[in-house]
């Protein structure tokens, strides 16, 4: 629809997108709208028009999906307005959309448009596993696929390269690989996730992943570098059987994770090669110990010296007491000595003592 | 219930007037530097921020940790402590 408006409608950002999109030269930044109009119409207009001569469906699928497309690729081109409309088509009720929060705001339907990618590639792989032999067939016929696999090359090229700016250039070339390339790409992803990714991710999440996952995955990653395209269908199967297991302990593992609306989920994992070289008792040097096991250690190192101290008291108190007495007359202390011999009735023996202690002063 | 720390303590306590952003949970002076450099040079910009967002965790969060370099603790007691603010005097 907005290759038929006339440039001079759209928005500055749209303009630049879709000058992008048919690879023409920006002009320079600080240029009006009307040096955007102009390359618009320039260009643009005319590869439309040349589009709408052909019968070439792919072309005409880029060109008409393109805007679109790199609406829902690109959100830092998006108006604020449909950015905020995608956001609300993702179930997230935005608040307004200024100049401090759009970047949250951008970020945040890039995850959503990547989580919404890694379910449809998800789909895509198990479609195209039962239609292994029909690849080529797949890349130069149908219609419907030939629009997914594009958008889907697209955004596979940006799980390719996770959170990473590559992300722009990587839109070009993936759109006339072959269909096999992205599957083994798409793999190699699954199987040996990237470190800078996972280690953006909370690895807490991911260590007990990372001990069943890679102990599974661990054989097939030697032989995906060896070949392609045989390699990749057969890494496929045993990767989509390992992968219900590791569905299932996932959510034994992790009961709070969040449930993805396709039913897929994906799950960061750790490298191959930490389980290797770090066994588990490396893994985790620091044994987490929680404050009331400190406290009670603290207590029992502290119960021992109090009975010394017990001791030590009483032990000076008879030391003071024996002062005290040796201090006095021996009449008194007879008397006293007496008092104590009689027993620990301390509140017999006290009265005396005080009344001879009071008596003798 | 996790423990709050004396700073969360004493800037729930009362309306924030016109304490600087350091005064913030979480926020030190480096953190309160950075942000100071972008223009929140008051706790109460951030709480701005914070009602802009709607109050949303994730999303001031990720903002925080966008503008300030936040880690993740940092981020949760600042949230804590505007959240707690706003449910107290808002």
């Amino acid at each position: 629809m907005s290759f038929v408006e006339d440039p001079a409608c759209l928005s500055k950002s749209r303009l630049e997108s879709d000058l992008v999109a048919h690879n023409v030269e920006l002009p320079p930044a600080g240029s009006n709208k009307e040096a955007y109009v102009a390359l618009h119409l320039r260009h643009v207009d005319q590869t439309n028009a040349a589009d709408f001569s052909s019968d070439d469906d792919q072309e005409h699928n880029v060109a008409g999906e393109d805007p679109e497309g790199e609406k829902e690729l690109d959100p830092s081109a998006l108006t604020d307005e449909d950015l905020k409309a995608l956001l609300f088509k993702y179930g997230v009720k935005a608040g307004p959309i200024l100049a401090s929060t759009r970047a949250v705001y951008e970020k945040k339907l890039r995850h959503l448009l990547q989580s919404a990618a890694e379910g449809e590639l998800n789909e895509a792989e198990n479609a195209v596993l039962y239609s292994d032999s029909d690849e080529e067939d797949v890349s130069e016929g149908n219609e419907d696929e030939e629009k997914e696999s594009e958008g889907d090359q697209e955004k596979k090229s940006e799980t390719l390269e996770p959170n990473q700016q590559q992300r722009k250039e990587k839109n070009a070339p993936p759109q006339k690989c072959d269909f096999s390339y992205p599957q083994c790409f798409v793999l190699s992803s699954r199987l040996r996730p990237c470190p800078p990714r996972n280690n953006e991710h909370s690895s807490k999440r991911n260590s007990k992943n990372a001990l069943k996952s890679s102990e599974r995955t661990r054989p097939h990653r030697s032989q995906i570098p060896a070949g392609i395209s045989k390699v990749s269908s057969i890494a496929q199967h045993s990767g989509l059987r390992s992968g219900d297991p590791v569905k299932d302990i996932l959510k034994d593992l992790l009961p709070d994770t969040k449930t993805s609306p396709t039913g897929i989920y994906a799950t960061p994992r750790r490298p191959i090669k930490g389980a290797a070289q770090r066994p588990i008792q490396y893994a985790y040097p620091d044994t987490p110990v929680s404050p009331t096991i400190v406290e009670r250690q603290d207590v029992a190192r502290r119960l021992v010296p109090v009975y010394v101290q017990v001791l030590v008291f009483f032990a000076l108190v008879c030391i003071l007491l024996l002062i005290f007495v040796n201090v006095e007359n021996t009449n008194s202390v007879v008397a006293l000595l007496e008092n104590v011999n009689q027993g620990p009735d301390g509140e017999e023996g006290i009265p005396v003592l005080d009344e001879a202690a009071g008596g003798d002063l | 219930m996790s423990s709050t720390s004396q700073k969360h303590k004493e800037f729930v306590a009362e309306p924030m007037g016109e304490k600087p952003v350091m005064a913030l949970a979480g926020i030190g002076e480096v953190l309160g530097g950075k942000l100071e450099e972008k223009g929140f040079d008051k706790a109460y910009v951030v709480l701005g921020q914070f009602l802009v967002l709607k109050k949303d965790e994730e999303l001031f969060r990720d903002w925080l940790k966008d503008t300030c370099g936040a880690n993740a603790k940092q981020q949760r007691d600042c949230f804590g402590c505007l959240k707690e603010w706003c449910d107290a005097f808002l």
